[in-house]
């Protein structure tokens, strides 16, 4: 479970829990034997048996083929097959030789894929459970409204750590509840920046919902990154 | 042309054309480019366990084996649920026209993780189906693109843009807790355009 700081319409702020609202997988696989299948990664080829060094080794595409024909250049029957575990993603140059020092440029580009930006990268760190916390904007978006304006890809369930954290979001719930709408909740000191979960993540919007049932409560931070409206031209199925 | 998803309300059938809408098409998208020291650009790999078997981006295969490490054909097995009953393959939603009987609050609609979006379309006349969605219908549906295990929760559903819209999601474990279920604030600036606090495109 991950923490969240979060503050109230009063400006009262509590770091509070945090936890995923994913379903576990609930599909198995078993043999004749009734055991359990499971799954693994393994070696088809590598890159010294890839087309770019069968290419080098031949003397050109168009040789290849006749070394298809003769043999098996593209095997290495010593790896072929060879289950893959603990493995490391490192960068390798044109040469296919691992980098040890590199820079990292991100490239904005518009929709048609034309070049709008170029600027060094900026890793990207997680907000949502620093000192300071996520602020009440107290822009409340009717839910009746607010529902097909975006599109929802993600939510965590916020849930108290303690009796104190308890009354405090079952009152921020309530709130919500009562409002029928979804307060607007992003980071900085306006409230007004997009939440980042985890370092190098994705940027979100997060919209807060509460709902209520007896004495217990259910306050969801909803994340979006994208709003639900026509593309000019979409990428199709 | 993809093949069309049928839909049927009311004893009547609408042929729809999906377009999958993706954040990269709204607001364009960024591109990670890595390069060494003498400014050529580098592609990522993995290397292997030994240290020296470096393997590019088709270099590895993903395949079943058994809890002995033997290597399983998927086809063999059998798709059960935690509890070990067989599970009954669902087939695609391509396949018959799918009746429009389910709908959805908000609330449930807000309870999944949508994860794909596609803008529709038809070439025929779509009026009784917009007739029900401009009333805030959202219709709830099994989904399954090609058929499977577990077909995902379809939604069509009116965009507040007026474009009507398929979402593609899964249900999550949301659930309210009680409190026996444990487990300095800067002042707001008033003014600021909710237009700029809504601006997708600088994420």
């Amino acid at each position: 479970m991950g923490t969240i700081n979060l503050s109230n319409s009063k400006g009262r702020d509590a770091v509070v829990g945090s936890q995923s609202v994913l379903k576990p997988v609930k599909v198995r696989y078993l043999d004749e034997q009734g055991r359990q299948a499971q799954s693994g990664r393994v070696i088809k080829g590598d890159m010294s048996h890839d087309l770019k060094a069968l290419e080098a080794a031949a003397g050109g595409r168009e040789k290849v083929a006749e070394a298809l024909i003769a043999g098996d250049p593209e095997v290495d029957v010593e790896s072929f097959g060879t289950l893959l575990r603990d493995t490391s993603r490192v960068y390798v140059d044109p040469d296919g030789k691992i980098v040890h020092k590199v820079r990292q440029f991100e490239v904005v580009k518009n929709p048609d894929g034309t070049e709008r930006e170029r600027r060094p990268r900026k890793v990207t760190q997680p907000n949502t459970a620093t000192e300071l916390p996520l602020k009440w904007s107290g822009k409340l978006m009717k839910k009746k409204e607010v529902y097909n304006r975006f599109v929802f890809a993600g939510k965590r369930q916020i849930v108290h750590v303690n009796g104190l954290t308890y009354d405090f979001l079952y009152g921020m719930t309530k709130e919500l509840e009562s409002s029928e709408s979804l307060l607007l909740l992003g980071s900085g000191p306006k409230g007004n920046l997009p939440l980042v979960l985890t370092r190098g993540g994705q940027q979100y919007r997060g919209f807060l919902e509460g709902r209520t049932e007896g004495d217990k409560y259910c306050l969801i931070l909803h994340l979006s990154n994208m709003e639900l409206k026509k593309a000019a031209a979409p990428a199709g199925e | 042309m993809a093949k069309p998803l049928i839909v049927a309300l009311g004893g009547q059938e609408f042929p729809l054309e999906l377009s999958k809408v993706e954040r990269s098409d709204l607001y364009g998208f960024v591109e990670i480019e890595t390069l060494d020291e003498k400014g050529r650009k580098c592609a990522l790999a993995t290397l292997a366990d030994d240290g020296k078997t470096l393997i590019g981006p088709s270099g590895a295969a993903l395949v079943t084996l058994s809890p002995d490490g033997e290597w399983l054909e998927k086809k063999m097995l059998k798709p059960t649920d935690m509890q070990g009953n067989a599970i009954t393959p669902c087939a695609s939603s391509y396949a018959a026209p799918v009746p429009l009987q389910g709908r959805a609050t908000v609330e449930e609609y807000l309870s999944h993780n949508i994860r794909y979006v596609y803008q529709i379309a038809s070439a025929v006349d779509l009026g009784p189906l917009m007739a029900e969605l401009q009333k805030g219908v959202i219709f709830q549906f099994p989904y399954s693109f090609r058929g499977g295990l577990e077909p995902d929760a379809g939604f069509l559903l009116l965009a507040a843009d007026g474009t009507p819209f398929i979402a593609i999601g899964s249900p999550t474990k949301l659930e309210f807790v009680g409190l026996a279920q444990t487990a300095g604030v800067a002042e707001e600036e008033s003014g600021d355009d909710e237009e700029e606090s809504l601006d997708f495109s600088m994420m």
